[in-house]
């Protein structure tokens, strides 16, 4: 039974950064019906400006993920502005533009930081807590709770303000929301913006748990993209409940079927997949393709 | 409908078109000039992980290589030549090895140095073999000794070496027997699971646990909480750097204070820096090099070594150094001979090196010692048994 709580928590702290990850995705598709392949390095530039400014600038770690947020938010403008004159034109070269930025991405780091990665040091410093035997590290809870606040102003934001309405309108149809006045291009700009905040949320929040270096994009992208197919590509409760599931799936998987996990993983998201294409949440209102 | 599978066919298109670029484009010198030649510099290939997750140790034998290529050429190189070194990434991936393996078999390159991951060196053991281009690598899997190349040569022990010392240490020394092991599914792993397994069992001990991640794990919560259960007094690490280090982090977390034990990557500051340094209080590791001052030479090294790049030097860079002056000698007492020729001059080379007294046998393996040092106040200092 400890072993069992003990993998879900384990699970359930990775999860929450996979859903981060996932909400990304999910934001840019619903917006705009693309899949942002270059998402994994935007996280892994995220975690490089937050380690930086935390390590290097010695911000207190709030601040430094502040400015991280903003500044990869900028990256992502960047991203939007270069592919913007492909939207609606070739669909096919805009993904193949994200994958190209992805590299470029992986390519920076290595110039500006090097390729071999940096450790940060968790800036909770207090003893995990001990409930009955289960262990549960005090950063594990602020990145959960950060995860949960994150999401709530994604959705207040969509539901409530006239900008999110606005977004909400060019998910389900583009061209009958430029129709009534809606500048597609500067909704689709806010997708990534946040998008890219949320990517350097991600990568900044799970930099204490892991490691920095260049690759970290390929397997938190990997992790994150199943957890929004999962949960229901395009749907932001979705991301978040896939997010968690994937993380809790791996961490139990490792547990039984140890250097198998990771097949094991992937066949059960197959197998969900199969069963259920839309994901756990598929909407109807997202329907792009 | 129809605009999203053609989307996703070109993600595919796209996708396997990035890997063969990317396997394709490798850097490295063009020029032509065959390093078979008597005129010219000598050619000599540098391939390690420039890029991915095993770019550290990538990093660290380029830098102890180029400080031995260094030397030589301020010495006035071999013969009157010059040694060019020219570094080939192969992204810890044995798919991009072999590709460099037919590049630098083409290019006319006379010796290799490297890889510092196993899987790639086996990988690309073949194609240097039919093209008897002599390799040193950083290799220390058993797998290695097992392709049975002429021409392939470790610069340091095999795993079955560093185990049996640890085994050794700790079962026969410390007389601890309650032992949980930990090891991934890489070829690292691997090897180091099958060794120390046998290490152990030659003095009748079974392991309480023995547990096996992926290489790319994130999470281990499941195999830790096992294996606090089994309250064991000692657990054997069998992963790459920054994997230990995080296992260490997260069971520290989980409140499992007795020490671990490992081999080379458990030396490295990655690894320290990964798991924070009161985490790795009491780390039991089995290596070649423990630091920078056990001898004159070792310490001549680490102040060359500091005064080229500023920081400290490691295990893998020593390593990577001994090799290349081994490969170095054995250019100057062969006269610049290639293929056979220069392996056989390899294979008699004796030095006096940083990591002990190299001989070489028949299966290219050519030292079969290591040293216990214990992680004592964050430094890595020589058991006292």
């Amino acid at each position: 039974m400890q072993v069992f709580f003990q993998t879900f928590i384990g699970g359930l702290s990775l999860g929450a950064v996979y859903a981060l990850v996932a909400l990304g995705f999910s934001l840019v598709y619903r917006t705009m019906g693309l899949v942002n392949f270059a998402h994994g390095n935007v996280v892994m530039l995220g975690a490089y400006l937050a380690s930086t400014f935390y390590l290097t600038a010695k911000l207190p770690f709030a601040v430094a993920m502040l400015v991280a947020i903003v500044s990869t938010g900028i990256v992502g403008v960047i991203i939007e502005r270069v592919l913007r004159p492909l939207e609606n034109k070739d669909f096919d070269l805009m993904l193949i533009g994200t994958i190209g930025f992805g590299i470029v991405l992986e390519a920076l780091a290595i110039v500006i930081w090097g390729a071999t990665g940096r450790a940060v040091p968790s800036p909770v410093p207090a003893a995990p807590l001990d409930l009955f035997g289960i262990r549960v590290r005090t950063y594990n809870l602020v990145v959960l709770a950060i995860a949960a606040v994150a999401t709530l102003l994604l959705v207040l934001f969509l539901q409530r303000t006239k900008r999110g309405a606005a977004m909400q309108a060019v998910a389900m149809d583009h061209e009958a929301a430029t129709a009534v006045g809606i500048h597609v291009g500067r909704s689709n700009a806010i997708a990534f913006v946040i998008g890219a905040g949320l990517a350097a949320l991600a990568g900044g929040l799970v930099g204490p748990l892991l490691y920095v270096n260049p690759s970290m994009g390929g397997s938190l992208g990997i992790k994150g993209f199943a957890g929004a197919v999962l949960g229901g590509f395009g749907s932001i409760p979705g991301a978040i409940v896939g997010g968690l599931a994937i993380g809790v799936l791996d961490s139990f998987a490792a547990g039984h079927f140890q250097g198998y996990s990771e097949l094991v993983t992937f066949v059960v998201f197959t197998i969900i997949i199969v069963v259920r294409p839309t994901g756990i949440f598929g909407e109807r209102t997202v329907n792009r393709a | 409908m129809s605009r999203y599978h053609a989307a996703l066919r070109a993600v595919f298109a796209a996708a396997t078109a990035t890997a063969l670029i990317a396997a394709c484009s490798a850097p490295g010198k063009k020029d032509d000039t065959s390093g078979g030649t008597n005129a010219g510099p000598i050619k000599i290939a540098l391939v390690d992980a420039q890029s991915g997750q095993l770019s550290s140790l990538g990093a660290w034998e380029l830098k102890g290589a180029k400080l031995a290529v260094t030397e030589w050429n301020q010495a006035g190189g071999i013969n009157g030549r010059q040694i060019q070194l020219d570094v080939f990434d192969d992204q810890g991936d044995p798919t991009v090895g072999t590709n460099v393996a037919r590049k630098i078999a083409s290019e006319g390159y006379l010796a290799m140095i490297g890889t510092a991951e196993s899987a790639v060196t086996i990988a690309m053991a073949p194609t240097l073999k039919q093209a008897e281009i002599p390799n040193i690598t950083s290799g220390q899997s058993p797998g290695l000794v097992a392709v049975k190349s002429p021409f392939l040569f470790l610069n340091g022990p095999t795993s079955t070496t560093y185990d049996e010392t640890l085994a050794k240490y700790v079962v026969d020394t410390k007389g601890i027997k309650s032992i949980a092991m930990i090891t991934n599914n890489g070829s690292y792993g691997k090897g180091e699971h099958d060794a120390f397994t046998k290490s152990l069992k030659s003095r009748n001990v079974t392991p309480v646990a023995d547990q096996v991640v992926t290489t790319d794990q994130k999470d281990f919560s499941a195999v830790l909480t096992t294996i606090r259960q089994k309250a064991p007094q000692l657990i054997f690490l069998g992963a790459e750097e920054v994997e230990s280090g995080l296992i260490v982090k997260q069971a520290r977390d989980l409140g499992i204070t007795v020490p671990f034990a490992g081999g080379a990557p458990q030396g490295t500051p990655v690894f320290a820096n990964t798991a924070g340094p009161a985490a790795i209080e009491n780390t039991i590791v089995s290596s070649p090099y423990l630091s920078n001052d056990v001898s004159d030479a070792s310490k001549k090294f680490a102040a060359a070594y500091k005064a080229a790049y500023n920081e400290d030097a490691e295990l893998h860079g020593a390593k990577a150094y001994d090799g290349a002056q081994i490969l170095l000698t054995a250019l100057k007492t062969s006269n610049v001979a290639k293929g056979k020729a220069l392996a056989d001059a390899i294979r008699s080379t004796k030095r006096e090196g940083l990591l002990g007294n190299f001989a070489y046998d028949d299966t290219g393996v050519g030292i079969f010692a290591t040293s216990i040092g214990v992680i004592t106040s964050g430094k890595l200092v020589p058991a006292n048994s």
